[in-house]
């Protein structure tokens, strides 16, 4: 036993991931790696037409091929209930299809080549309808209705226009939904404005490609338990979704998440190959797996919001903001999702990043018969972004002031609290400015390139800067954005950190450990941590709005207090000490002060265990975050804290090619403070690349409701040579309420880049592209067209 | 996936060309990087017999034979890039395989396999083009080993269709030497550095005396069913100095002729100024190097 032991802490430090091992290795078994004695495979059928009425479906063939167990269309699910945010969806379609991915059968069966032979054998007659695949035009008088009233046009679903608070009935118009609103008074600030822009940005379509696609294993025992092996993001919602949706007690439904291949917010949402796999253990008695292939996860799992957004907005000569007026559509696709409430976000944003005393905001979600969107890491934010900070640039450009101190100038101050109800507590924006743009040289180089830009040569270069502001303390959506912990240790000192949050890749696990480990006092490998079974865990909202660091972690260092509470009032009475003298260090009590070892932290826990009246150290603890919902007027701080980010991006274009290469990123981050600084540098690094593939060469080419480009050849990642140079620096404003001060930063570096890009373009070339995103041939153009106008 | 009912794995080339005439409806299966994805995609369709074509020895290995170097079909793109002769006679190739796939892919993709998966947007065939390269096919249609050869040129016939009969293997591709004095470039023009199919590709070769630039094959790839020869091109740069008129007009010609097609990787019209934008770039590129 050592004699003294000194003060150390594992905030701060680089620590690697707590499953890094197993995934090096190969050795975490994802849902696809799992698989149940006596289990069948599920395929779907899903439409081949775009919008149409569904005549008859004949799977007579398909019932009758050796080693299918199950055929379902909606006839054989009269009780299925619809989905989704608005509740406007089927999961298998009834009287039509909407949308290419439709779901129209599924069949259960040995293999997934038998269940795939099968699909090809069921028979569907359809009768087309007039597609709309521009929302523009489903806002046009007489536009055909994609959700006409009453749904399903068949009596047979009456007993939905009963069942309470989830009857469907169709839509009058194609108007899914809409979002308004307002602080102070446009038109006076306009009055006062110096100079008034206005332009039309158009943000494209680009979905998640977690590395592990969709999936799950539901199974009924013999009791009628539901269980579902599931990637959701949201176990507990679902829970109790799913016992709406099938019309259980949500007691009899128990959902575990095995290792999940990335979320990044594609899992917040039910979809309908999962009821859908549920009927189908239902009808067979089995338990069903069904697992996207990679093509399926392009076509039928959600988008990034794609939107058109007009902003207007004003500021004085000396460089005070006056107004933004925004108005935007939102193409809803065929149903509704996460993606049509981007809009709140966005609003944040528009609202409250810099200081503007008017706003006036109105959003519009359409239904198409394109694919839906869901939410996406940033929730809206990228798109906002992206034309409030060119915006920026042109303002300051128009006024012949420098971006940066334009920025300065309007810049959030802590303790602000905005029109909009946001109160910022914490708050480094003006040192993330000031930070980014030093360490990138950025007034310097704008200056440079501004200059050289008329100049002969191929190559141009530029740089660009983009701010943002995002939800870091939670995100008060649903009536509780809390999350449970229980701790439980052994006689030897381990702790079981039992929580509610889940991990989809982030590092939560190891930062809650962390977390633990400060106050308990013990090395990381003592900790163990349970968080994926909703039979064992306590509840959680899920995981999403950058949140679990602070949500999860103020509930774990709950937990850990108690425990040490109770550890150390044990030691003083034991040892005849103060408990206010004591501390806990590397699995030893010892006296704060001098260090000096009073006993190891396994032998008092044994003594408590085993004395007369024997005690286990167990605790729980609750945290819900003191932030409070918007009023109907979108008024409120949702947020128990808030994030902030500068980035600044250096580009080359290649005015021969339209190439926009990244060149470096410098970003400085508000984080509150650093926990796990190499967990914080991989969420940062891996969010500009995001941010980069939405910026420059990922789209999901949509035409006519038809996905183009189902596949990793043709929807264009970001290869390895593309990454740029990055120099991250942390701004440490240690945020009162957040876990050891930190904020929640999962969204936050994806969000600049392409605001930050499209203003390096212009920097370089004297461009302006308000259209995502920035491809060779769309960059191209836009010079081509600039070269032909100044001729 | 399609059902297979047979799979042979011929050891010699004679076994593989018997088979392939009895055996009628063979689907030939090299590195398969392209063949697995497209019969997982639904667009080719197995026949009834898969041949591994891998075990035969003939089809391997590259070699010297008189003032060609011969290329066996299996020899991948890795093999290619790293083998001496194709260091120090054709760099041209090196240079393609450069541009190539992923390591992986380039593994296990074969030279035959690209020519006779015959994609307009094949890597390897544009600088095989330009380096006056033949194939080599053969079969055995009686008791005698029947072999032919054609100029790589003629053996496309569009996008995935080539002259190679029903019971034909190619065995390898000729490559002449390059005389002395021939210089050439490839460019494969994609919108990311790496794991990109080419939206366009430009190949130039000639042999530069004194400055006058002669022997001139200018090929395209991804502009056609089939890639192409730059044949305005070529006429406008044959007997020339590379001035910046020839060059220009060598730019202008070569996007005149080429009629591309608009798909997901590019317009027809921005492929069009990529061909002159590239041409002109590799042209100066030459004149400036030597
Ligand atoms: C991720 C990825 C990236 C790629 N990138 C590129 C790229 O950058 N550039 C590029 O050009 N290609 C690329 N390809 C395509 C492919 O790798 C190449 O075309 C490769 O050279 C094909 O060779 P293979 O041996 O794999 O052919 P296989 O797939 O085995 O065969 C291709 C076709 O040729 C036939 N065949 C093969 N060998 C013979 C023979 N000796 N005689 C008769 N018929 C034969 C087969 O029956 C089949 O129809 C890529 C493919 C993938 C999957």
């Amino acid at each position: 036993m050592p004699e003294a032991i000194q003060k150390d802490s594992l905030i701060g430090k680089r620590i690697t991931k707590l499953d890094a091992p197993e995934k090096a290795g190969g050795k975490t078994r994802y849902i696809h790696d799992i698989d149940l004695p006596g289990q069948l495979h599920g395929k779907i059928l899903r439409s081949t037409r775009i919008h149409a009425l569904i005549k008859r479906i004949d799977t007579a063939a398909a019932k009758a091929l050796p080693g299918v167990h199950a055929v379902i269309t909606a006839a054989d699910v009269p009780y299925q209930r619809p989905i989704g945010v608005a509740k406007d969806h089927f999961p298998l379609k009834t009287d039509r299809v909407r949308s290419l991915r439709d779901e129209i059968a599924a069949v259960a069966a040995e293999t997934e080549a038998i269940a795939e032979a099968a699909l090809k054998l069921i028979k569907v007659e359809y009768e087309d309808l007039p597609v709309l695949s521009d929302p523009n035009d489903s806002l046009k008088p007489g536009a055909p209705l994609i959700h006409p009233e009453p749904h399903g046009a068949t009596a047979k679903h009456d007993h939905l226009k009963q069942a309470q608070g989830i009857a469907y009935l169709g839509k009058p118009d194609n108007i899914a939904m809409v979002f308004d609103y307002q602080q102070g008074d446009v038109a006076q600030g306009e009055r006062e404005s110096d100079v008034v822009l206005e332009h039309t940005f158009h943000l494209h379509y680009v979905t998640h490609c977690c590395m592990g696609v969709s999936g799950i294993i539901a199974e009924f025992d013999s009791s009628g338990n539901l269980l579902m092996n599931s990637n959701t993001q949201v176990p507990f919602l679902h829970k109790r979704e799913f016992a709406e949706i099938l019309n259980m007690d949500p007691a009899r439904i128990r959902i575990i998440q095995p290792p999940i291949g990335g979320g990044f917010g594609s899992k917040l949402d039910i979809y309908p190959f999962e009821p859908i796999t549920v009927f189908l253990a239902k009808a067979t008695g089995r338990p069903v797996k069904l697992v996207f292939t990679r093509e399926e996860e392009f076509l039928a799992s959600p988008t990034r919001q794609p939107v058109i957004l007009t902003l207007r907005s004003g500021c004085r000569k000396d460089g005070t903001l006056t107004f933004r007026t925004v108005s935007t559509l939102h193409d809803n696709g065929a149903y509704t999702s996460w993606g049509a409430t981007t809009p709140f976000v966005m609003m944040q944003t528009i609202s409250s990043l810099y200081r503007v005393p008017h706003c006036l905001y109105h959003t519009k979600a359409v239904y198409t018969n394109n694919p839906y969107a869901g939410s996406f890491r940033g929730y809206g934010n990228l798109q906002a972004t992206f034309a409030v900070e060119q915006h920026m640039d042109m303002m300051a450009a128009a006024i012949g002031m420098d971006p940066l101190a334009f920025r300065l100038k309007n810049a959030q101050d802590p303790g602000e609290v905005t029109p909009q109800g946001m109160h910022f507590k914490s708050c480094g924006f003006k040192e993330c400015l000031t930070t980014a743009a030093e360490a990138s040289g950025f007034q310097a180089k704008f200056k440079a390139n501004e200059a050289d830009k008329a100049k002969p040569g191929r190559f141009k270069r530029g740089v660009g800067m983009a701010s943002m502001l995002h939800v870091g303390g939670g995100a008060k959506i649903y009536p509780s954005d809390g999350c449970g912990t229980i701790l439980k240790m052994d006689d030897f000192g381990s702790v079981t950190l039992i929580t509610g949050a889940s991990e989809i890749g982030q590092g939560s696990e190891t930062v809650l450990a962390q977390l633990v480990c400060e106050e308990l006092g013990v090395p990381l490998s003592a900790v163990r941590v349970i968080n994926n079974d909703t039979e064992i865990t306590p509840w959680d909202v899920g995981v999403h709005a950058s949140r679990t660091t602070f949500i999860a972690g103020n509930s774990a260092i709950g937990a850990a207090k108690k425990a040490r509470g109770k550890i150390l009032d044990a030691a003083a009475k034991m040892a005849g000490l103060d408990a206010a003298d004591l501390d806990l260090r590397a699995g030893h009590i010892v006296e704060a002060k001098s260090g000096t070892v009073v006993m190891t932290l396994a032998k008092l826990l044994r003594q408590l265990h085993f004395s007369d009246k024997a005690e286990l150290v167990m605790t729980s603890f609750y945290y819900e975050p003191p932030s409070k919902h918007q009023d109907k007027h979108f008024k409120g701080d949702v947020s128990a804290a808030y994030a902030w980010a500068t980035q600044v991006v250096e580009v080359e274009v290649d005015t021969d090619t339209g190439i926009v290469r990244l060149l470096k990123v410098t970003g400085a981050h508000d984080v509150g403070r650093i926990l796990n600084r190499l967990g914080l540098e991989g969420q940062i690094e891996g969010g500009i690349v995001m941010g980069q593939g939405y910026a420059l060469t990922e789209e999901l080419m949509v035409e006519n409701g038809v996905v183009r480009n189902p596949g990793f050849r043709d929807y264009k990642l970001v290869t390895a040579p593309e990454i740029p140079e990055m120099d991250v620096r942390f701004i440490e404003t240690m945020d009162g309420e957040g876990p050891q001060g930190a904020k929640g930063v999962g969204e936050a570096p994806a969000i600049c880049i392409a605001a930050a890009t499209a203003n390096a373009i212009h920097n370089a070339t004297g461009v302006r592209i308000m259209a995502l995103p920035f491809t060779p041939e769309k960059v191209y153009r836009a010079l081509h067209a600039a070269r032909k106008e100044a001729a | 996936m399609t059902a297979l009912d047979n799979y042979v794995a011929p050891t010699s080339l004679e076994q593989a060309v018997v088979q392939l005439q009895e055996l009628g409806e063979v689907t030939i299966l090299a590195g398969g990087t392209d063949l697995m994805p497209q019969s997982h995609a639904g667009r080719v369709k197995f026949k009834r017999t898969l041949m591994n074509i891998r075990r035969i020895p003939e089809l391997h290995g590259i070699v010297r034979e008189g003032d060609e170097i011969r290329i066996g079909a299996l020899t991948t793109i890795t093999e290619l890039m790293e083998h001496p002769l194709v260091r120090e006679h054709l760099p041209l190739l090196v240079e393609a395989g450069d541009h190539f796939a992923s390591a992986q892919i380039r593994n296990a993709g074969t030279v035959g396999g690209n020519i006779c998966n015959a994609s307009p947007a094949g890597d390897t065939l544009v600088p095989l083009m330009v380096l006056g390269a033949h194939v080599e096919l053969a079969s055995k249609p009686d008791d005698t080993l029947f072999r032919r050869s054609m100029p790589l040129p003629e053996f496309f016939v569009g996008p995935g269709k080539t002259r190679l009969a029903p019971a034909e293997l190619l065995t390898a591709v000729r490559v002449p030497i390059p005389p002395k004095g021939f210089v050439a470039r490839f460019h494969k023009f994609g919108t990311r550095p790496a794991l990109d199919i080419s939206a366009i590709s430009i190949g130039v070769g000639g042999v530069l005396k004194n400055g006058v630039f002669t022997d001139v094959r200018v090929a395209f790839g991804a502009v056609a069913p089939t890639p192409v020869c730059g044949c305005a091109a070529q006429e406008v740069l044959e007997g020339k100095r590379l001035d910046a008129a020839t060059i220009a007009a060598a730019a202008a010609a070569a996007r005149d002729e080429v009629h591309p097609i608009s798909d997901v990787r590019a317009s027809a019209w921005y492929r069009k100024e990529m061909i002159h934008n590239m041409t002109k770039r590799i042209l100066e590129d030459v004149s400036a190097n030597h």
